[in-house]
């Protein structure tokens, strides 16, 4: 049995998934606003927050349940501490596009799906991605 | 239409040593034979803010972790090994380098398929009867006399812009003109998704221009666009 937590609400497998996306989505949108310094690429900042947040965070789903291993919790606050160094907003353009694939590539999902879309959301299985993911190489290895 | 060696300026000279540097040809090496996973390391590590290897290593658990083969770990360190040898050059040479690798994965992935009859070649011009020569050059050729192949080369989808896909786009117009099917792509070391994001915002007409992005750059090798 789950046990309970101090806040008497269950301590799920979900909500420690659920914190680190939602950790995950918070430093992605600092670095959106970071990006949005350079005014010459506002559109394409917005384009790629418009296209990629809701799949960021559906990655909340990914698993169907299960725990995330320490090691993919460990993996995405890595990737969440190398975008909040980040200074310059050239260089965060650039990790706009970057971030969320390897939040997707640690947590085995992809951020193509949009929220509540088939694919990835509820029972999602790494080692069974969807034949359309375009990250289905990325998922399953291709060598 | 035919093919010409660029112009040498003094930008072309200092870019030469660049692409000469023995760091682009290991890299290119090593993507070559590279995952899409860690492609996505290279472009992320080539570009971050930290060159602690450990740091890397945990944030890909699918090429370092336990689950990872012995063949793949391996290959993942020679990855992140070249990766942070360009992080560590500095911020203003790693634009540079960064260039450079994708150009020269990109020409080594079409090596794959090349004959004598369609050769390879890097930095080369394509000249048109009664047009005016285009400036830049393209970073890699198929010089195939019956289908021939041009590539313009970027490290992010921040490069895909008017001027290159007019460029690319007026190429395949006048080849056309001269009976010559031109096949013209741009190769991006970005994801997919992120291109064409950049693709659909532009004006410049660029429906016959083929799009290599991150996750397809195997393509290169068996395929013509």
């Amino acid at each position: 049995m789950v046990p309970l937590s101090a806040s008497g609400r269950y301590a799920t497998c979900v909500n420690e998934r659920e914190r680190i996306i939602e950790r995950a989505a918070a430093s992605y949108r600092a670095l959106a606003d970071l990006a949005e310094a350079i005014e010459d690429e506002w559109q394409y900042v917005t384009d790629l927050v418009e296209a990629y947040e809701p799949g960021l965070l559906a990655l909340a789903d990914v698993g169907g349940g299960r725990p995330p291993e320490p090691e993919q919790v460990a993996a995405v606050e890595e990737a969440i501490a190398e975008i909040e160094l980040i200074s310059d907003p050239h260089k965060a353009i650039d990790w706009l596009s970057t971030f969320p694939h390897v939040v997707a590539l640690a947590l085995g999902g992809d951020v193509h799906e949009p929220v509540g879309a088939g694919g990835n959301s509820g029972g999602y299985d790494a080692s069974e991605p969807d034949d359309d993911s375009p990250f289905r190489a990325l998922l399953l290895g291709d060598r | 239409m035919r093919f010409q060696d660029a112009a040498r300026d003094a930008r072309a000279v200092v870019y030469a040593g660049i692409q000469a540097d023995p760091l682009v040809a290991r890299a290119a090496t090593l993507l070559a034979e590279a995952t899409t996973a860690e492609r996505l390391l290279a472009r992320a590590a080539m570009n971050g803010e930290r060159t602690d290897p450990d740091v890397w290593r945990r944030m890909f658990p699918t090429l370092f972790g336990e689950g990872a083969g012995e063949e793949l770990r391996r290959h993942s360190e020679l990855v992140l090994a070249a990766s942070l040898e360009v992080a560590n050059r500095g911020e203003a040479s790693r634009s540079q380098f960064r260039g450079a690798i994708v150009e020269e994965l990109t020409a080594r992935l079409l090596a794959a398929r090349a004959t004598p009859a369609a050769p390879i070649r890097r930095e080369r011009r394509v000249l048109f009867d009664g047009v005016r020569a285009e400036i830049h050059p393209y970073d890699v050729t198929v010089e195939s006399g019956t289908r021939p192949e041009v590539y313009d080369c970027k490290w992010g989808a921040r490069g895909i812009n008017a001027e290159v896909l007019n460029q690319l786009d007026d190429a395949q117009v006048h080849a056309a003109d001269e009976d010559v099917d031109l096949a013209v792509a741009i190769v991006v070391m970005d994801a997919r998704r992120s291109c064409e994001l950049r693709l659909d915002r532009s004006t410049a007409n660029h429906a016959n221009t083929r799009l290599v992005a991150l996750e397809s750059l195997d393509e290169l090798r068996e395929t013509k666009p």
